[in-house]
C-alpha cells in the first residue's frame, strides 16, 4: 500500500483535467492540497485502473524508502520534509524558504492521453508487421510496372529501388528479390504474408478504435483541428524548416516560428491526416479482401484495382510520415520523446 | 498557452511514481513485442539474422519461458485463420456478385501453376459424380451437360496474387446439376479434381479444391464451358471449369473431371501449401 496507496486522490494526473472537471477524489486532492496554485492551474485525477488505492502498489519504490503514511486525506503539498526534492538536493533549503510547501509541487503541461500513447506505440509493431507482410503481397502482383528491363527484366519499380540500393550494399546479391528479401517477409512466401497481413489488419482496426477512443476522451482532437491562421503558419514552417539547416551552419539566429498552440500547422496536419490515411488504408484493404462482400467499398474507389492503387499510395504516405516524424522528435528532444511515454512534458509556459 | 495543453501543479513525488510506472509498462511492452517477434520468426531467418550460436541461445531462453516451438506453431494455426472465421462470417448466400458490360472486359492470364495440358484429354473426357443420393455414381460426358439450361455472366476473377481480370462465361449452373443429381442427404462439401492438371515438368499433378454446397447452390456459381462466347481453350480449362466469382481463382478449378459430395472438408490444393481454406471474396 504505502508507496502509492498512501497518496490522496489516487490517479494519474496526465489527460485529466482535459474535461475540466473533477474525476476521482480529485476534490479532496485540490483543497486538501490547500494549495494557491490550485485555483489558476486545475488539480484534478482521471481515474486509472492501474492506481486503486485499495490495491498494493504495482511499482516498487526505489528511491526514497516510502514511509508508511496514512492512507486517508493527507494534504499533499504538507511534507517536503520528508521528501526533499531529488533533483536539486544543494538547494533544498532555499526551495522549502522561497516555495514554502510547495516544494513538492510541479507545473507541468498534459499533453498526451493514455490511450492515445498505448495506441501510437502499438502502432509500431502493427505497422511494421503490416507493411513487411503487404510488401511480399505486393511482389506477386506489383502495381506500379513499366516495360521490362533488358538487363535486369524487371518491370516493377520497387524491385528496381532495391537493385539500387543493393548496388551501394556491400556483398549484396543484386537481383529484383533483394527489395522483398530485405524490406519484405520475402518472395515466394505469398501464403505466410497474407496469413500476416489478414492477422494484422485486426490489430490495426482496433488499435485504431484505441486511438480516436483517446482522442475523444482526453479531447486531443482539438489540438488537430484545421483553423484559419493554416496557411501562414504553414508557410512559416515551411520557411524554417527551410533555413534552418543552413543558418545553423552559419551561426546565424533562426527562430523558429511562435507557436501558441499544441501543435504548429505543419504538425496538425501530419497528425490529423494519419487517423484519415488509416481510414482509408483500412477501406481500400477490405475492398479488395471482400470485394464481394463489401461491394460498396469497391465501388468507393472506382475499382478493384483503384483500391489497390490507393492502399499502396497510403503506405507510402504512412513510410513518408514516419521518416521526418523520427527525426525530428529526436531533434527536438527528451522532452518531447518522453511526453508520448509518460504523457507529460515540462515545457510549461510556452509552445513547443 | 491554450486549453489545448492543460497545465497543472501535480505532487512531484506522485508525478514520478506514475513515470516509472509508465516507462516499466513502456518498457516491459518493447520487450514483450521483441520476444513475441522472436518467437513467431522462422528459424531460418533468424539464423540468417543473428547467427547459428546467437539463436540457439535466444531459442532455448525462450523456450525455458514457455515461448516453445511447438507452441509457437499452434498459436499460429489459431491466431492465422481467424481472418477465415470472419470471412465465413461475412459471407451471404443471397447476395450476388457485381457483374459487368461487354465492354469492361479484360484479358484474362493463363495462370496453370504447372504446365498447361495438351489438348489430348478432351476427346475422352467425361465428368464422375460420386456421393450422389442414388448411391450410384454417375459420368457425364459434355452433351449431357449441355441439356441443361445455359448462363451467361460476366463477373470478376480475383487472384490470391493480386490481379484480376473480367470475363464472360458461359455454362450451366452448379445448382442445376445438383438439382438433377442430387447428393447424398448427409453431404456438406463438394470435392471437386482435376486429374488433368500438370506440374512445372510436365508430370500428373491433379488439381483439387473444396466447395461448400451453399457457394456451389448460389445462382453465380457456374460449371462453365464457354469464355466469351467461345468454347474454352486448355489454357482454361476445357471442356469444363468452375466459375465461382464469390470465391478467390483459386477455387475456380479448371479442366473438372470429377465431383465427390462428401461430409467432412476436403483437402485444397494450396491449402495444403500454406494458403488459407475459405478464400471467399
Amino acid at each position: 500500500m504505502g508507496a502509492i496507496g498512501g497518496d490522496v486522490g489516487d490517479g494519474d494526473f496526465i489527460d485529466v483535467g482535459l474535461f475540466g472537471e473533477v474525476m476521482n477524489g480529485a476534490e479532496a486532492h485540490a483543497a486538501g492540497a490547500q494549495n494557491e496554485y490550485a485555483h489558476e492551474a486545475r488539480m484534478v485525477t482521471l481515474f486509472s485502473p492501474q492506481m486503486d488505492p485499495d490495491q498494493p502498489a504495482e511499482v516498487p519504490s526505489d528511491d526514497a524508502p516510502a514511509p508508511a503514511e496514512p492512507t486517508e486525506e493527507v494534504p499533499v503539498g504538507e511534507p517536503p520534509a520528508a521528501e526533499p526534492p531529488v533533483e536539486e538536493p544543494p538547494l533544498a533549503e532555499e526551495i522549502e524558504e522561497v516555495v514554502d510547501e510547495h516544494a513538492s509541487q510541479r507545473l507541468i503541461v498534459i499533453k498526451h492521453h493514455a490511450l492515445v500513447r498505448l495506441s501510437h506505440w502499438l502502432n509500431v509493431p502493427i505497422l511494421f508487421a503490416l507493411i513487411v507482410s503487404g510488401l511480399s503481397i505486393y511482389w506477386a502482383s506489383p502495381v506500379f510496372l513499366h516495360k521490362p528491363d533488358p538487363v535486369t527484366h524487371s518491370r516493377d519499380y520497387l524491385a528496381d529501388a532495391g537493385i539500387g540500393i543493393a548496388r551501394h550494399v556491400p556483398n549484396a546479391e543484386v537481383n529484383p528479390s533483394w527489395f522483398y528479401n530485405h524490406f519484405g517477409l520475402g518472395v515466394y512466401n505469398l501464403a505466410g504474408a497474407l496469413r500476416w497481413h489478414w492477422l494484422f489488419i485486426y490489430f490495426f482496426l482496433a488499435n485504431g478504435i484505441l486511438y480516436i477512443a483517446g482522442l475523444l476522451i482526453g479531447r486531443g482532437y482539438r489540438a488537430l483541428l484545421p483553423r484559419r491562421s493554416m496557411l501562414g503558419e504553414s508557410l512559416a514552417m515551411v520557411r524554417y524548416y527551410a533555413g534552418v539547416i543552413p543558418m545553423t551552419i552559419a551561426r546565424r539566429p533562426w527562430p523558429h516560428p511562435e507557436i501558441t498552440t499544441k501543435y504548429n500547422a505543419l504538425q496538425r496536419g501530419a497528425y490529423a491526416s494519419m487517423p484519415i490515411a488509416g481510414a482509408l488504408a483500412l477501406a481500400s484493404g477490405w475492398a479488395m479482401h471482400k470485394p464481394v462482400q463489401f461491394w460498396w467499398l469497391e465501388r468507393m474507389f472506382g475499382s478493384y484495382d483503384g483500391a489497390r492503387i490507393v492502399h499502396f499510395i497510403v503506405m507510402i504516405y504512412f513510410i513518408l510520415f514516419l521518416i521526418p516524424h523520427v527525426v525530428l522528435v529526436l531533434v527536438d528532444g527528451w522532452d518531447t520523446m518522453r511526453s508520448m511515454i509518460v504523457g507529460w512534458s515540462n515545457r510549461a509556459g510556452g509552445g513547443e | 498557452m491554450s486549453d489545448e495543453t492543460p497545465q497543472v501543479f501535480v505532487d512531484e513525488k506522485k508525478l514520478r511514481k506514475q513515470s516509472r510506472r509508465d516507462f516499466i509498462l513502456f518498457g516491459a511492452g518493447t520487450f514483450a513485442a521483441l520476444a513475441g517477434i522472436w518467437w513467431i520468426s522462422p528459424l531460418s531467418s533468424k539464423k540468417r539474422i543473428f547467427g547459428e550460436h546467437a539463436t540457439d541461445f535466444l531459442d532455448t531462453a525462450a523456450a525455458r519461458f514457455g515461448l516453445t516451438k511447438e507452441r509457437s506453431e499452434r498459436f499460429q494455426n489459431t491466431a492465422l485463420t481467424f481472418d477465415d472465421d470472419v470471412a465465413e462470417a461475412l459471407y451471404s448466400p443471397t447476395r450476388s456478385v457485381r457483374t459487368y458490360k461487354r465492354s469492361d472486359l479484360t484479358p484474362l492470364r493463363n495462370n496453370y501453376n504447372g504446365r498447361t495440358p495438351s489438348p489430348d484429354y478432351i476427346a475422352d473426357w467425361t465428368l464422375t459424380l460420386t456421393g450422389l443420393a442414388s448411391g450410384t455414381d454417375v459420368v457425364l460426358r459434355l452433351p449431357d451437360l449441355a441439356q441443361q439450361p445455359q448462363h451467361a455472366q460476366i463477373t470478376r476473377l480475383c487472384c490470391v496474387e493480386g490481379w484480376s481480370a473480367i470475363a464472360g462465361w458461359s455454362g450451366i449452373r452448379f445448382a442445376d446439376l445438383l438439382r438433377v443429381y442430387p447428393p447424398a442427404a448427409d453431404a456438406k462439401w463438394a470435392a471437386i479434381e482435376s486429374a488433368v492438371n500438370l506440374d512445372g515438368r510436365g508430370n500428373p499433378d491433379p488439381y483439387y479444391v473444396s466447395i461448400d454446397l451453399p457457394t456451389a447452390q448460389h445462382p453465380q456459381t457456374l460449371l462453365a464451358s464457354h469464355l466469351n462466347g467461345s468454347p474454352l481453350g486448355t489454357d482454361h480449362g476445357a471442356p469444363l471449369r468452375l466459375v465461382a466469382p464469390m470465391k478467390l481463382g483459386l477455387k475456380n478449378i479448371k479442366a473438372i473431371t470429377k465431383i465427390a459430395y462428401v461430409i467432412e472438408q476436403p483437402h485444397d490444393y494450396w491449402a495444403d501449401r500454406g494458403y488459407s481454406k475459405y478464400d471467399g471474396l
